[in-house]
């Protein structure tokens, strides 16, 4: 039944999903303005061990 | 019934506009303090009548770390219940009222210790720095007053649900409970440092003071102090910001979800503020540390949410391409700008914070004047933006006024002048810290030492950009004055989006208070009972009081 139930929403669900790969590209951007602060000052650290 | 109304009740909007007045005379104050502090560390300037540059510290951090915030939030808090859970009871607002007094006149008492030399303790509580009586007192007066306004939100978020059984509230007067959640738990600790040791010890009834007890009750309160700031700004970025730019809110239930998150596990964090001291096992320091990075989520899933709500709003308008929907947002709407650059600054904000919390990273920058150009874009750009753009729509809203083109554009100009300002000071300061700059200190050149010298030339750095900052206070202070009083007579709206897909089941179980609040609790007492035991338990000495200023 829940099956049938998710069968039924999906294609509905597909057509109202906004496009957004633009936030996917920008989610990953932060990531990786993230990591590279990061182990920027990481590296910064073992310099300076 | 009380509905959702389109408008803030007159009387609900006398009592948010007081928050506000004092809020923004705080800005001019604490700004000017500010500025001064920038020109004295860049060695060019010495202040004049021999004012101490531990005076204006502590009436910088207090007017703006404490003041400004406490006020606008509550004030705004008020207008965003009242506008969407209806108008106060008479009782709500005397309370609310009540509650403004009280902090009001624990600001002049504070003021009045502070400017008068007798509560120079660097921000706020440090002991074994050591402040008159009644400094303590007139803080105390400010949270004791933020308590009350914090019940009367409860008790008119409490005549709502009962008046509408089995709906969700909505989504503003949900944020702001929590909120106020948040902020009766961890004002807890430094209610308790305050009451049973700082004044006691001010008063002379005990001659010594535990300072680490006192630092990690004042931790426990100092880091979710910031989601306190926070969270209402992210209020305006869920609610409103949607609402300007014409789109809907992306999601409601990941909305709540966010705040939840941000009340069960912000408070449990102060160690990581307190990463090197000793006294402290390294077990319970690491404990804090994944709370800490807990606490990243929700504002990763913020950050999601906003570009989502973005990009679904301008592939509506026929955006094209991976970022072709910036070009549809509303750029010119000072409204939209000026939080939107607040939430750019975050992006480094946040990167910082994940920096300072982990342990071998906060070793490069403790202490260091890079958690000063840390806390600057977190809450003087991030968060301060968004209150300025919130107050652009807000002041007009509730004194009956309209925002013309000329003021808009002067925000817009605004926004770029703080953004330029902090990008010099900010950004100065996150350099001289990785080059061991200390914060909290007046300029020295500790003995012409060459590492000391260095820093010279970023100091000088943050008094320019200090001195742009000071001048996005006076255009602000310029703009609200023109809302409050002198812009045409009319109507402005307060933006409230719908959401895109309402989920009133999700909502209201994000509403089961008793179980948030019990994990909230349960975290708290597993994160800190051990090791606080253990601080009481053995003990040092204490250490005496201290005026050095």
């Amino acid at each position: 039944m829940a099956k049938a139930e998710l069968q039924q929403t999906s294609p509905k669900m597909k057509e109202k999903e906004p496009p957004l790969k633009g936030t996917l590209a920008s989610v990953f951007l932060l990531g990786f303005f993230i990591i590279f602060s990061w182990v920027s000052v990481y590296f910064l650290f073992l310099h300076r061990l | 019934m009380m509905g959702e109304t389109m408008k803030v009740d007159r009387r609900d909007a006398k009592l948010t506009l007081a928050h506000l007045y004092v809020a923004f005379i705080a800005l001019a104050l604490g700004g000017l303090a500010g500025l001064l502090q920038t020109l004295v560390r860049s060695g060019k300037f010495n202040l004049p009548a021999g004012i101490s540059y531990y005076t204006i510290l502590t009436t910088h951090g207090v007017l703006l770390g404490l003041v400004l915030t406490t006020f606008f939030i509550i004030g705004f808090q008020f207008a965003a219940v009242s506008r969407t859970s209806g108008a106060f009871s008479d009782r709500v607002r005397f309370w609310g009222w009540v509650g403004f007094w009280t902090m009001t006149i624990g600001t002049a008492m504070t003021a009045f210790f502070i400017l008068t030399g007798q509560a120079a303790v660097l921000y706020t509580f440090y002991a074994p720095l050591q402040a008159h009586a009644g400094f303590y007192l007139g803080l105390t007066l400010v949270v004791v007053g933020s308590w009350i306004s914090g019940f009367a939100i409860f008790a008119h978020y409490a005549r709502w649900k009962k008046q509408n059984p089995g709906k969700a509230s909505p989504l503003l007067t949900f944020m702001s409970v929590t909120n106020m959640i948040l902020w009766l738990v961890c004002t807890l600790g430094v209610a308790a440092t305050v009451l049973f040791q700082l004044l006691p010890w001010s008063l002379g009834i005990t001659d010594r003071i535990n300072i680490l007890v006192s630092r990690t009750l004042f931790w426990y309160f100092g880091h979710p102090l910031v989601y306190f700031w926070l969270l209402p700004a992210y209020m305006i970025w869920y609610v409103v910001i949607p609402k300007v730019i014409g789109g809907k809110i992306f999601s409601d239930s990941l909305a709540r979800l966010a705040f939840i998150l941000f009340l069960i596990f912000s408070i449990p964090v102060g160690f990581h503020h307190q990463l090197l001291e000793p006294g402290i096992t390294p077990f319970w320091k690491y404990v804090q540390v994944i709370l800490t990075f807990m606490v990243v989520i929700p504002s990763l899933m913020t950050a999601f949410a906003m570009f989502a709500t973005f990009e679904s709003y301008g592939r509506s308008k026929g955006a094209t391409g991976l970022f072709g929907w910036l070009r549809k947002l509303p750029w010119g709407d000072a409204r939209f700008f000026a939080p939107f650059v607040g939430m750019l600054f975050f992006i480094p904000g946040g990167a910082g914070g994940i920096i300072n919390a982990s342990h071998q990273l906060d070793q490069v920058v403790h202490n260091t004047v890079w958690v000063t150009g840390h806390f600057h874009l977190t809450i003087a750009t991030t968060v301060v933006l968004t209150f300025f753009g919130a107050a652009y729509w807000l002041i007009p809203h509730l004194s009956g006024r309209v925002m013309t083109k000329a003021m808009n554009r002067l925000a817009i100009i605004q926004t770029v002048v703080w953004a330029i300002g902090m990008t010099f000071m900010s950004g100065s300061m996150h350099f001289a810290g990785l080059l061991g700059a200390p914060r909290r200190s007046a300029f020295s050149t500790y003995g012409n030492s060459p590492q000391a010298l260095e820093w010279i030339p970023y100091q000088i750095a943050q008094a320019v950009g200090g001195t742009i900052l000071f001048i996005g206070i006076i255009l602000v202070l310029v703009i609200v004055t023109n809302l409050a009083f002198f812009a045409p007579k009319g109507e402005t709206e307060f933006p409230v989006a719908e959401a895109a897909e309402p989920a009133e089941r999700t909502a209201l179980a994000m509403e089961n208070w008793k179980l948030w609040i019990g994990i909230t609790v349960a975290l708290i007492l597993i994160a800190y009972t051990i090791p606080f035991v253990d601080m009481i338990q053995n003990a040092p000495p204490g250490s005496k009081g201290y005026k050095l200023w």
